[in-house]
């Protein structure tokens, strides 16, 4: 078991005949990702990595019954994109670029909540579930399948603590980047309850940065979550009133600083970490 | 991108919602002509990109004209929060018998529009939300949604004004809300919105953010004289240099050169070096899959700094490569040389291939790399953070 995307997903690539989107079309299909098509309007008919290429996402439903989608495409075309694939009733996307507008992830929030559709990024390095599918820019090496989940805005980050979790011997179940774009398609406390309720994530491991609101929010679904939640937040000695960073890790006055948000996190219930080699440590304290 | 207030004005104009009729000047001289034009007292307004100009001087009522060309001097020599006054707006003085807040915003945690209303205009709305929240109303909308008439006359109606008055302020408020959504705004803020002593509705000041990131959208603004700009105070020299590069980049106190990937390890790196009982001396940002030309650039800016002492670097290849990231250390060492001792781990995408560019570099000119320390995927980045740390305190002879 997994989250979002497991061996048998079936991925369309928005944006697969663009320079990004092959190379990483590319990259996903060795892994093992079952990708089956992908979507340029004006380019349907050609093939791509050996994959079928369509002018839109509803043609290549219906050719391939295509559930997922990664896009792949400038910022300016994300909200087009993303509610197209939505209304085609494509289930989950993941949205790699960054700078999206403000206001587009806007509409494209509604459109998602209206159809029962999950949106995650923008500024997203993507999901993997390890030996199954690897959505985006994640580089393999880092991952192996196992039993901690993660969730992270950062990509880099992301690396860092499957690196760890494959090291120490536990493995992850799924890697969901949140992204770092300002507005983001899903939340923590999203992606935490999705954790919660897949049988093969004994614990998860969620690292969040100075700035913004969404780390706050999941403290209410982390205290009622059985299972047990690491969490880290980047940006404790950062100095007050600097913007570093993601678009997202702009402090907001009181509101939004790192000391604050794993403060709450820990009343919460989770379990804090300063650095990458206190997750073991955790976990094997908490019997993981 | 925050605009200035006479900016903000503009597109209220545009949404026909009442302002000052007041004029732009850059010199005290022309602060002189341009009150002359207003005539009668004239408030001179500081034009800096930051909040609490009041409270620092920044703002000035000037009762008779003499004393304009005085005041506008007194305002042009004026630093506000490291923000130099290079502009101010002259506009009459208003008769002012209530202040009231109109506000647009984004409430993230919902994903709508905010739309924020106060008689209590004029003071800051943060401090009015804490200290009477009775006093703060609100209305969500959804991005889809127009604001109706009925709905912006129920909101004024809240801020204690009159029927006449209401009459005046709902297309007000209708008007702030069509700007906002047209321009793609994070805020946009009437504070305060003064019904005057003889009953007339008037955007005293304006406050308009506009989203960075879909400017490219509004062309028109650029044909108004609103650009994109550098939104920080006064910036170091180094932190020029870096704007001039486009890398994100941030001095701060320490004495280790903090050379990390993306943002997210940019950020908590920081506080690693500080676990370890070390300090950086900046905040760095590669950005997504940097060029081996930016990757040397990021070298230089830390090589070149007096107050670093030794370099800290992490690269983990996700979107970005690390023969790229291989080349552009071995580009920085051939062509600029590194003056202080560096420890960096490179792992993830293409290591393999970074690995070899490294130790193909190093068989030439093994002078070169020296001061280098460079591990792999085997070496835990906190031992990385640790020698950062030790190589710094050494250095300064600790």
């Amino acid at each position: 078991m997994a989250i979002l995307v497991h061996k048998k997903s079936k991925v369309l690539v928005q944006g697969i005949t663009g320079g990004a989107g092959s190379f990483h079309a590319k990259r996903m299909i060795a892994y093992g990702t079952n990708i089956v098509g992908g979507v340029t309007p004006g380019k349907g008919g050609q093939v791509v990595e050996g994959k079928p290429v369509f002018d839109t996402v509803t043609e290549c439903r219906e050719a391939t019954g295509a559930d997922t989608s990664v896009i792949f495409l400038p910022a300016k075309f994300v909200k087009e994109a993303a509610i197209e694939a939505i209304r085609a009733g494509i289930k989950f996307v993941v949205v790699i670029p960054e700078h999206i507008p403000i206001h587009d992830m806007l509409y494209v929030r509604k459109e998602a909540v209206k159809h029962g559709a999950t949106v995650i990024g923008g500024n997203t390095a993507g999901i993997i579930t390890p030996g199954q599918a690897n959505l985006g820019i994640m580089p393999d090496i880092a991952f192996t399948p196992g039993r901690v989940g993660t969730v992270s805005r950062s990509g880099s980050i992301t690396y860092y603590v499957a690196d760890t979790l494959t090291r120490s011997g536990y493995g992850e179940s799924t890697c969901v980047g949140l992204g770092g774009d300002p507005i983001l398609g899903s939340t923590f406390d999203e992606i935490l309850q999705k954790f919660e309720e897949d049988p093969a994530t004994k614990a998860v491991v969620m690292t969040g940065e100075i700035g913004g609101v969404y780390e706050e929010r999941a403290c209410d679904t982390i205290s009622k979550m059985k299972t047990p939640v690491i969490a880290m937040i980047g940006g404790i000695f950062a100095p007050p009133g600097k913007r570093m960073g993601h678009a997202g890790a702009i402090v907001e006055g009181k509101m939004g600083t790192a000391k604050e948000k794993l403060e709450v996190l820990a009343s919460a219930g989770a379990h804090p970490a300063r650095t990458f080699k206190d997750i073991p440590e955790i976990l094997s304290k908490l019997r993981v | 991108m925050r605009l200035y207030e006479y900016e903000g004005k503009k597109l209220f104009s545009e949404f026909k919602i009442p302002i000052p009729k007041g004029e732009v000047v850059s010199s005290a001289s022309e602060a002189v002509t341009a009150a002359k034009a207003v005539g009668g007292p004239v408030v001179l307004k500081s034009q800096v990109l930051t909040g609490g100009r009041g409270k620092a001087g920044g703002i000035k009522v000037v009762e008779n004209p003499n004393d304009v060309k005085a005041t506008a001097e007194q305002l042009f020599n004026l630093k506000i929060k490291g923000y130099k006054v290079e502009k101010v707006l002259v506009e009459p003085k208003l008769n002012i018998a209530k202040e009231i807040y109109f506000g647009v915003t984004i409430d993230r945690l919902n994903y709508k529009l905010v739309v924020i209303v106060s008689g209590a205009g004029g003071m800051d709305i943060e401090e009015v939300a804490a200290k009477s929240p009775e006093k703060i109303h609100k209305k969500l909308y959804d991005i889809e949604e127009p604001m109706y008439g009925f709905d912006a006359i129920e909101l004024s109606k809240k801020c204690g004004l009159d029927s006449e008055q209401t009459k005046q302020a709902a297309p007000i408020l209708q008007g702030l809300f069509r700007l906002f959504k047209k321009y793609d705004a994070k805020l946009a803020e009437i504070n305060p919105l003064v019904v005057t002593a003889d009953g007339k509705l008037i955007a005293a000041d304006s406050r308009v953010s506009l989203d960075d990131d879909a400017v490219f959208r509004h062309p028109e603004l650029a044909t108004m004289g609103i650009e994109k700009r550098h939104e920080e105070g006064e910036m170091t020299p180094r932190e020029q240099q870096a704007h001039e590069w486009e890398i994100p980049y941030l001095d701060l106190e320490g004495n280790i050169g903090m050379f990390p990937g993306g943002a997210g390890f940019g950020i908590m790196g920081n506080d690693f070096i500080h676990y370890y009982g070390g300090t950086p001396a900046n905040f760095m940002d590669s950005g997504g899959g940097p060029s081996p030309e930016r990757i040397a650039k990021m070298l230089v800016l830390l090589d070149e700094n007096p107050n670093v002492k030794a370099i800290f670097g992490a690269r983990f290849g996700g979107i970005s490569r690390c023969d790229d990231f291989a080349k552009g250390v071995i580009m920085f060492l051939k062509d600029h040389g590194l003056s202080k001792p560096m420890v960096m781990r490179m792992t993830g995408n293409m290591w393999q291939e970074g690995v070899r560019l490294f130790e193909e570099a190093r068989k030439e000119n093994p002078k070169m790399f020296e001061r280098v320390e460079a591990h792999g995927i085997e070496t835990p980045i906190e031992e990385i953070s640790r020698r950062a740390v030790e190589l710094a305190k050494m250095a300064e002879g600790k």
